[in-house]
């Protein structure tokens, strides 16, 4: 799960795998239209659902927020 | 470099909106004038507030239609309002005012697709082209004289969200263009030129009325999936359908090639003319 997730933040945003903070958002790695991309790509690989609420920075601050929303997601 | 203008309001949000926050905010000392940013709508991933804070730009939070109103009409200064991807009427009774000017990015090639949403209905209408106005505010919504326009083409495969991107930054590239035209009042605006067939794209309205007929061409339907298509941000509900006598919600979409096609459950595939698949995921409501 965790591989697919790398390959699809490399694919969109290749900047999010060598980021060692805590606000990709505010610190201009990501942006809220590659942040659509992301989502999209995730729904579809994991057949998954992620509902507008779990579209937030903080869901998005990190690779390992990402792959914590997923890994819930797909749990779920 | 000279302008009569004291004061910079700038009220949006989104991609845009910061950049236009910055560029204003690094002109200030060709020209002195104090620079603020009003939120009137809020947005989850929003940086613009981020912005005022590293660079220490006034910041207020306006939600209310009518406290901003009546914020503004209080200005007495020369002012220029700043109007990027921002939803609020300003009234007439501020439009007016001489000591107030307003630009605003509208996000189509005026005088067409004026109103709400343009980046859908050029999508759904199947414009190839569309692109950006900055024009002054007069009291009609997107009816006043243009100062510059920059256009873009439409993919066959473009979203609106993506769509949107590049209106966005073409809006801040015109921007830049134009700003010391503005402020300097020497912009060469022209008239719109209506025509009679004019039409205003109201908020309520939704291309293809919010319904997905499967019986269409898979073009069509495609174009009316990718003409609605904002990620999560709400701006239209999801499409519904029917499917096998029930309604259904599409929840997502893709353009496949047939060796990609996967069996699962409330899914289907429609062919496109060219051997391509669409898939759509829905929900039985």
């Amino acid at each position: 799960m965790e591989e697919k997730v790398l390959e699809i933040l490399e694919e969109y945003c290749e900047e999010a795998l060598t980021y060692d903070g805590d606000n990709m958002m505010e610190e201009g790695v990501i942006d809220s239209f590659t942040v659509i991309n992301i989502v999209s790509e995730l729904e579809d690989a994991f057949d998954i659902e992620i509902d507008a609420k779990y579209v937030v920075a903080e869901n998005f601050r990190n690779k390992e927020a990402i792959i914590e929303l997923v890994r819930q997601l797909v749990e779920d | 470099m000279n302008t009569n203008f004291e004061r910079i309001v700038i009220i949006g949000y989104g991609k845009a909106t910061g950049e236009i926050l910055k560029y204003t905010d690094d002109r200030r000392a060709d020209y002195g004038y104090t620079l603020q940013f009003i939120e009137h709508e809020l947005h989850a991933l929003s940086v613009t507030g981020q912005i005022c804070e590293e660079r220490g730009i006034p910041f207020a939070s306006m939600p209310d239609k009518r406290e901003l109103g009546d914020y503004l009409k209080k200005i007495q200064e020369k002012t220029l309002i700043v109007s990027a991807s921002n939803n609020f009427l300003f009234p007439a009774a501020l439009v007016e005012r001489e000591n107030i000017t307003i630009i605003n990015f509208h996000n189509a090639l005026l005088p067409d697709y004026p109103g709400r949403n343009a980046p859908s209905w050029v999508i759904y209408q199947g414009e190839e082209r569309t692109g950006i106005t900055w024009h002054y505010v007069t009291a009609g919504v997107d009816e006043g004289n243009i100062i510059i326009q920059k256009s873009c083409e439409i993919g066959p495969d473009t979203k609106a969200y993506e769509l949107t991107e590049v209106l966005m930054d073409l809006a801040y590239e015109g921007f830049g263009e134009c700003f010391d035209a503005v402020l300097q009042e020497t912009a060469a605006a022209r008239p719109q030129g209506f025509s009679r067939e004019r039409r205003m794209y109201r908020s309520s309205e939704i291309p293809g009325g919010g319904f997905l007929d499967l019986q269409e061409p898979t073009e069509k339907i495609y174009r009316l999936l990718r003409s609605v298509d904002y990620g999560k941000s709400g701006i239209f509900p999801p499409l519904q359908m029917e499917v096998s006598g029930a309604r259904a919600e599409a929840l997502r979409y893709r353009k496949i090639a047939p060796e990609k096609r996967q069996v699962g459950a409330d899914m289907m595939y429609l062919p496109f003319e060219d051997g391509d698949l669409l898939k759509i995921k829905y929900r039985m409501l």
